[in-house]
């Protein structure tokens, strides 16, 4: 087992730069979730890792080792590769067995290592050792594949396939596990399941995983710690709660949840009270800026609906004024477009507020305490 | 990855498939051209090694002329041979292009009977060699020939086509390489879009309006590079016209082997040699440019459901013409096995009386030259499987250009061409290999290499770069990944290749009649001996087993690629 340091890392592709400056510190059995849209650059960055892919410069460590230098069959990285990456030609033991084989195979004498080759080829021919067949048999308990043993990848179901990678690479017991986008080929309902698999064996193993998901969802119900990133480069680094309630920039913000972003003047900002101008209106917040221009964010469920008749009493609570535009039923919840001004809120309300589903063109006083109110 | 300094296994093997490539390929292909300039023989291999060499090497370079090339002009046995084979190949290409017209379009677009059988027998011709086509037709059209016969009966006279003439080099290319452009043709046919043609059916053309306003111009681009493809195959075939020429008509290829086998010429012969070359390398690079955007072989999104014409008349002329096609090589070999069992045939329509002494014959007295075969053809095939699969690997996984642009270079070069250049890089010291079955197995695996590669290549393709990378992740080096798992993967693309690489060697007639030594004759060297012996039985009897290994061969391939496609 051990943690991940990844210094000052770039990587360039013919020139045109694919990672720019990624730092990352990834602790000792720790989950982290490298997380953002397609060609950010998540995968090019696991897989500079995993040693497929040689940095243009920037340092990589594993546990105490640099290992920019060492090939990626030596560095003790398990990967899950997106496809699985399964072998066709094998059942699925001879899948997970492969790294023991391979690992026998460079320890032995030259004699034996036909007799690996041949077994490997086909194990009719030459027996496993029990201590190989153990440990096989083990982790294929573990993932509850014990019976599929002798049956071909190709016989299995997604979930079955997607368990056999997972136990390819932690039999060889991997320093640090890698899992490219694990998850993407499952349907809806397997990949709730599997979240949860995934994150049990990780706890149970306490394994060092770093995994690369472009789904925030996955990545913030899954992970220890997320990194977001965009264009090549490292946004923000967190735990799901921090990138929640304190995104960085206005693109976490919205890539994190669903967000209402406005550009306000900043009039005045204290220590913990602001006040920005957003098309004419004064909006206060508990946050503190330096700038000028401002992004004001505010998450559609800090948003109240007020009932006509209540006023609300307490200072810091901004009001606005505005008519439903359009109104969406999403279940236990509602989701409001309400149209202020020349600005549209996105407002979510429980269902059961007791008051139905409001019609367009009612209008609506919306109250959004100022402490919810984020300066970026 | 691919930057890393220490010598891995791969790199190594890398290494090695250049050395070959550039000892066996480029090196004769390069002295060739030195000696088309200097007219003398050159020894770079002996140059390098040897300071006396190099010093008359260097002293043979100073005569560095283009007067030899003015030969072709002034020499008036060249210039006209050049004309010929030219012209030889332009009349073979366009009456191969219209006789398979209607072929094709028979086969792609119309339910014309017998449509299956005619179609099984296009393969025919695929698996003969063009030495034993030409010896057939002989056999049929010759003096004795029982054409002739029925022709005289008919109240013809004299004969009813010369087979030693330009006239029999024709028919025969025609007969046997028509299926080369038959079955591009039949898929350009299919490709053409059916919906175009429902609109101009709608627009109120009639059927044969269609045809040739509509489905026709839009299989022109593939039938332009089938003339091409033709062009280039009958410009370099050796076994026909070696046969069928007749002493007053030159051709490139008799001609360039006359100055080698009869005179030693060497400057002749490589002036000869680089003009066929660049002839026949000038069509097909034509035919890559006008292939290049397109690929009749994977047509996009399900398969359009073909309204195949049905019109009875139409099927029945069609299936009728087609048969007469596809008839004539069948009888052409008919003839051969009917020679191969006769006592003697003369001038009747059959034989005289049957027997099987020929066959006893060959395997009393002959046997060793089908075993020659054999070991050479395992030899190359041997060689073609190791060097095949490595060259995929590195050309599919690594974008190795170089060594796939090496490995077209055999389509392009003649047999005779690149035997001659074999043959003139390897007669001294220090590779003194002319006379050697190595020099043989290496000449049939770099020519017969780029058919084992398509095969292979194919099968890598299939193969997805992760399934490796999985491979090394889980602590396999890049060799170790090769042979555990992107190796067993290949086997069938490998197996069907290889077995294609055994029937081509076995067919290849030029390399060996050049190359082949008196203890390493092969069946096709032994076949030709015979014929220009005049012991026409035995040539003949040795035709049918050589036929007979093919097909048989052939089925095997068939049966594993179509598992393979499965």
């Amino acid at each position: 087992m051990g943690s991940v340091k990844v210094e000052q890392l770039t990587k360039e592709f013919s020139g045109v730069k694919a990672l720019h400056d990624i730092n990352l510190d990834i602790q000792e059995g720790e989950f982290f979730a490298l997380l953002g849209p397609s060609g950010c650059g998540k995968t090019t960055t696991m897989r500079c890792i995993a040693g497929f892919e040689q940095p243009t410069s920037g340092e990589i460590r594993i546990g105490d080792q640099v290992v920019n230098q060492i090939p990626p069959n030596k560095r003790s990285c398990g990967m899950v590769f997106q496809s699985y990456a399964l072998f066709p030609h094998m059942d699925v033991f001879d899948n997970v067995a492969y790294s023991l084989n391979i690992k026998q195979l460079k320890t032995s004498h030259p004699l034996k290592r036909l007799s690996i080759y041949v077994r490997m080829f086909n194990k009719k021919l030459s027996k496993y050792p029990t201590d190989i067949e153990d440990r096989v048999r083990k982790i294929l308990e573990y993932v509850e594949l014990d019976k599929y043993a002798n049956r071909l990848t190709s016989e299995l179901s997604g979930g079955q396939q997607q368990r056999v990678a997972l136990a390819r690479a932690l039999v060889m017991e991997p320093k640090v596990l890698l899992m490219d986008e694990p998850l993407s080929n499952l349907d809806q309902k397997l990949r709730h399941t599997m979240r949860t698999t995934i994150r049990r064996i990780q706890q149970d193993l306490k394994i060092t995983t770093i995994f690369v998901t472009h789904d925030q969802e996955e990545a913030m119900s899954m992970a220890d710690r997320v990194a977001v990133m965009k264009d090549g480069q490292v946004i923000q680094i967190g735990t799901p709660t921090e990138l929640y309630s304190q995104p960085a920039t206005p693109f976490i913000a919205d890539f994190v949840g669903t967000s209402n972003i406005l550009q306000g003047k900043v009039i005045s900002s204290k220590a913990n009270q602001s006040i920005v101008q957003i098309n004419g209106k004064q909006i206060k917040s508990t946050y503190h800026t330096d700038k000028k221009e401002v992004n004001v964010i505010i998450r559609p469920e800090n948003i109240t609906i007020l009932s006509d008749d209540t006023l609300p009493s307490e200072l810091d609570v901004n009001i606005f004024v505005g008519e439903i535009k359009e109104s969406t039923y999403l279940g236990s919840t509602v989701r409001y477009e309400v149209l202020i001004d020349e600005s549209t809120l996105i407002v979510d309300t429980s269902y059961f507020s007791g008051r139905g589903i409001l019609t367009e063109g009612t209008k609506v006083q919306l109250a959004v305490s100022s402490e919810r109110v984020l300066l970026i | 990855m691919k930057k890393r300094k220490a010598l891995s296994g791969l790199t190594i093997v890398k290494i090695l498939l250049y050395i070959f490539f550039g000892l066996f390929l480029l090196l004769p292909l390069f002295s060739v051209f030195l000696v088309s300039f200097t007219g003398q023989p050159m020894n770079i291999l002996g140059a390098l090694t040897n300071s006396n060499i190099m010093s008359s090497t260097i002293e043979k370079l100073k005569g560095f002329s283009l007067e030899h090339y003015k030969e072709i002009f002034t020499n008036k046995g060249y210039y006209a041979a050049l004309l010929n084979s030219l012209w030889l190949a332009l009349l073979v290409s366009v009456i191969v292009i219209i006789v398979c017209i209607p072929i094709a379009y028979g086969i792609a677009r119309t339910k014309m009977p017998f449509k299956k059988t005619i179609s099984a027998l296009c393969t025919i011709p695929l698996i003969v060699p063009t030495f034993i086509s030409a010896y057939a037709f002989i056999i049929m059209f010759g003096r004795s020939g029982w054409v002739t016969y029925i022709y005289q009966i008919l109240g013809g006279d004299g004969l009813f086509i010369n087979p030693y003439s330009m006239t029999g080099i024709i028919m025969v290319q025609v007969f046997f390489f028509f299926p080369y452009a038959l079955w591009p043709m039949v898929a350009a046919f299919k490709v053409s879009d059916i919906s175009l043609e429902e609109a101009s059916r709608n627009l109120g053309a009639k059927n044969w309006l269609t045809f040739v306003t509509v489905t026709f111009p839009l299989a022109i681009p593939g039938i332009l590079s089938t003339v091409l493809i033709i062009f280039a195959v009958s410009f370099s075939d050796f076994g026909s016209p070696i046969i069928l020429a007749p002493k007053d008509l030159n051709l490139l290829v008799v001609e360039a082997y006359r100055e080698i086998a009869g005179f030693f010429n060497w400057a002749g012969a490589a002036i000869l040699t680089v003009v066929m070359i660049l002839v026949a390398a000038f069509f097909f690079w034509l035919q890559h440019l006008v292939t290049k955007n397109r690929n009749y072989g994977s047509v996009s999104g399900k398969p359009k459901l073909q309204k195949l014409n049905d019109n009875k008349i139409l099927t029945r002329v069609l299936s009728a013409y087609s048969a007469v096609i596809v008839l004539v090589p069948v009888f052409a070999m008919l003839s051969i096995f009917v020679q191969s069992i006769a006592t003697t045939w003369g001038k009747d329509p059959l034989p005289n009386g049957y027997t099987l002494k020929h066959y006893q014959t060959i395997f009393t007295s002959s046997l060793g030259n089908i075993q020659n075969s054999i070991v050479l053809a395992i030899g190359a095939l041997l060689l073609s499987v190791i060097i095949a699969t490595f060259i995929s690997y590195f050309v599919v996984r690594q974008n190795n250009a170089k060594l796939d642009f090496m490995i077209s270079i055999p389509l392009v070069v003649p047999g005779i061409a690149f035997g001659i250049a074999l043959i003139q890089t390897f007669n001294t010291a220090p590779l003194q290999l002319t006379g050697t079955a190595l020099i043989l197995i290496i000449g049939y695996t770099i020519r017969r290499l780029p058919y084992m590669i398509r095969s292979t290549m194919g099968t890598m393709r299939a193969i997805k770069q992760d399934i490796e990378e999985a491979a090394i992740n889980l602590g396999a080096s890049q060799l170790t990944a090769a042979l555990t798992v992107i190796g067993p993967l290949m086997l069938p693309g490998i197996a069907a290749g290889s077995i294609l690489v055994f029937i081509t060697v076995i067919k290849e007639t030029s390399i060996s009649i050049l190359l082949a030594p008196a203890e390493w004759a092969p069946m096709s060297l032994a076949i030709f001996q015979n014929i220009l012996r005049g012991e026409y039985y035995s040539a003949a009897a040795m035709s049918v087993i050589l036929v007979v290994l093919v097909l048989i061969l052939q089925a095997i391939a068939n049966k594993l690629t179509k598992k393979q496609q499965e």
